[in-house]
């Protein structure tokens, strides 16, 4: 896991444990006109890519190769291709924009450069660095992978998605395991796209505080092997889709898709809301989303689930949101601790769920996390515990 | 494993804007003239949406309301959606790289939300009033096999049906060199197991990742597969010409590193 508040896991329990936010003054330089709040990832700005991958030297993959040497990742994959050989391991990947801050800038030298229409990029650009398919093309070579694969993009929800996939090739027994996780790296479309959409917060994110006003976008990378034959400490208990059939870019304002997602994926699981400890909310911090969320989750799981929002924290990190909220659910579970919703001082007071505000120990089995996404999609997971 | 049924069938393409079209195309010895596909506005969206959309939304809404003609509204209701595309909207795409190349950067906000790549599968879900599931996959020149793979094992997973679309459009002059495609495709296939087939289905359908054939084995590509070259929804061309002859075929499809997944198909 990679994101704003650290290279790896270790240094994102620091960050988290310390109460640390990774949140900074936009500061990025293709979109610096932006008064909002970013969770960059500085070590992407150095990394390098080896040389036998230079064609897909973007900003996009480094930070997927930056994440993928993280926390034993590689190892772990080359033991799981050791029990299960390259062609029978997966990988799905969620995205939104890929590494099309690489076009963006080009497009934007040539402008500059008045150079008229200039070299066209060429082919091989856009395959590697730009289409949605780069990243997970890149990943399942860097890590020697031969199974089936495919990059899931429904926004926000592409890498709670993944799990879903993942679990369904592995059933359908066209792979034997799988690596799943998400990779979205800061970009012009998204910073400008969502202040078109009013939606950025000219602060650090504040979700589900009564004087939230919009997001913080974050870039981030996180890997997660999904195999049945082998030993884990947290589980893949079940996975629930839906859509909300509403509206291209607003929730619909009861979160009745959200309360649809979090049903389906306590059926898959065979679960009630009761048996869940703990609630990873999607939490943007848009003033809609958050009110419409937190009418879904008290609708499925009462008011009595502790729920909060890793926003504050890394910001939202779009097409990398789901795996982040799987990923913090995990080492919630490991360390059996909630972590806070930072930067929420205090709670709309229209709110019904039980929103944690100061992080602190308990005792937790299971887990349900949530990511949703423009289009109206939606995605719900639930992770236990194995031990 | 369980082989999956064809039940409702959607094309929409150059020379074919529906499946009634496009089987006289399929089965003809010489290929015709292919006309362009007029503007579309499927009346499936509600108007404000149907003027909102991309032209790759309207063009995949096109080939999946076909395929679920005469089903009822209920069940359109219920019914989970595979989407794959190997590009998206490269009109949309071309208008946000040119917005944001200016100095003075203005996105239009409704430019900014038809960019998501699950654009079809939200406005299918507004217009099929569906809060079925619904995912959007892509696989680069494999994005029509992977899509397949995804909604086959939905079906297997679920037991229900699952509409599967795939489209691709060419892109802008702006963006020629990343797409390759130069014509319009986009096909819908409503799937079910094939136990629960009712008669008169358009046959059945297994695809396996199992490598059982080489590549010598390949059917050599017709000239309509090679006037839709490039657009990686056009993989299904094989398949529907199978469907339209009810002919049995062994079907290499364009898969990952070069290679070629199969997929059998009886009538």
């Amino acid at each position: 896991m990679t994101n704003a508040c650290g290279v790896g896991t270790r240094a994102v329990q620091r960050a988290l444990q310390s109460g640390t936010s990774g949140l900074r003054r936009n500061d990025f330089a293709p979109a610096a006109s932006l008064a909002t709040w970013i969770g960059r990832v500085d070590a992407v700005d150095a990394a390098r890519m080896p040389d036998a991958f230079a064609a897909y030297d973007c900003r996009n993959n480094l930070l997927a190769q930056l994440a993928l040497e993280q926390d034993g990742f590689v190892a772990a994959v080359r033991a799981a291709t050791l029990r299960h050989c390259a062609e029978r391991i997966g990988v799905f990947l969620g995205t939104t924009t890929s590494g099309i801050l690489s076009t963006e800038l080009a497009y934007r030298a040539r402008v500059h450069a008045e150079a008229g229409v200039g070299e066209a990029l060429s082919p091989e650009h856009y395959r590697c660095r730009h289409s949605l398919f780069a990243t997970t093309e890149f990943v399942r070579a860097y890590l020697g992978l031969r199974g089936p694969a495919a990059t899931v993009s429904t926004a926000c929800s592409s890498s709670a998605k993944v799990f879903a996939v993942a679990a369904r090739s592995i059933a359908a027994g066209d792979c034997d395991a799988a690596v799943v996780g998400g990779v979205d790296s800061l970009a012009m479309s998204t910073l400008f796209g969502f202040h078109s959409l009013e939606l950025l917060s000219r602060e650090p994110c504040r979700p589900c505080a009564v004087d939230r006003d919009g997001i913080s976008i974050g870039e981030a990378a996180g890997f997660a092997l999904l195999d049945p034959r082998a030993e884990a400490l947290v589980c893949l208990k079940g996975a629930g889709e839906s859509s909300d059939a509403f509206h291209m870019s607003s929730p619909h304002p009861d979160g009745a898709g959200a309360a649809a997602a979090m049903r389906a994926a306590l059926a898959d699981a065979g679960l009630s809301g009761g048996d869940i400890d703990y609630v990873s909310l999607h939490g943007t911090a848009s003033r809609p989303n958050d009110a419409a969320e937190d009418r879904a989750v008290a609708g499925v799981f009462g008011a009595a689930t502790p729920v909060s929002s890793i926003k504050g924290w890394i910001g939202h990190t779009l097409g990398a949101a789901g795996i982040m909220g799987a990923l913090s659910s995990e080492l919630a579970l490991r360390l059996e601790w909630l972590p806070a919703t930072l930067n929420c001082a205090k709670v709309d007071p229209a709110f019904a769920c039980a929103v944690v505000l100061q992080s602190r120990p308990m005792p937790l089995r299971r887990v349900l996390c949530n990511a949703f996404g423009f289009g109206g999609t939606n995605c719900s997971l639930v992770l236990e515990s194995a031990a | 494993m369980m082989p999956l049924a064809i039940v409702g069938i959607g094309v929409c393409a150059t020379g074919m804007a529906n499946w009634a079209q496009a089987r006289p195309v399929l089965l003809s010895e010489a290929l015709p003239r292919l006309d362009p596909l007029p503007r579309l506005a499927p009346e499936f969206l509600p108007p404000v949406e149907r003027r909102r959309a991309n032209a790759t939304t309207r063009l995949a809404v096109s080939a999946a309301t076909q395929a679920v003609e005469g089903v009822p509204s209920a069940d359109v209701e219920q019914l989970a959606t595979v989407f794959s595309s190997s590009d998206g909207d490269g009109e949309v795409l071309a208008s946000m790289l040119a917005a944001l190349a200016q100095p003075q950067v203005v996105l239009s906000p409704t430019l900014f939300h038809n960019s998501v790549f699950n654009a079809p599968s939200g406005y299918w879900s507004i217009g099929s009033r569906s809060r079925a599931a619904s995912i959007t996959v892509c696989a680069g020149a494999a994005s029509f096999a992977a899509g397949l793979m995804e909604a086959q094992a939905q079906v297997r997973a679920t037991g229900k049906a699952v509409l599967y679309v795939a489209c691709d459009a060419p892109f802008p002059a702006a963006l020629a060199s990343f797409a390759r495609g130069a014509l319009p495709f986009a096909c819908a296939l409503r799937l079910v197991p094939a136990v629960e087939a009712p008669a008169g289905h358009q046959g059945c359908i297994d695809l396996s990742v199992r490598d059982r054939g080489t590549t010598a084995q390949e059917a050599p590509a017709t000239d309509l597969q090679d006037r839709f070259a490039g657009n990686a929804a056009a993989d299904a061309l094989p398949l529907l010409l199978c469907v339209a002859a009810r002919r049995n075929a062994h079907i290499a499809l364009p898969w990952l590193d070069g290679t070629r997944l199969w997929l059998d198909y009886t009538p």
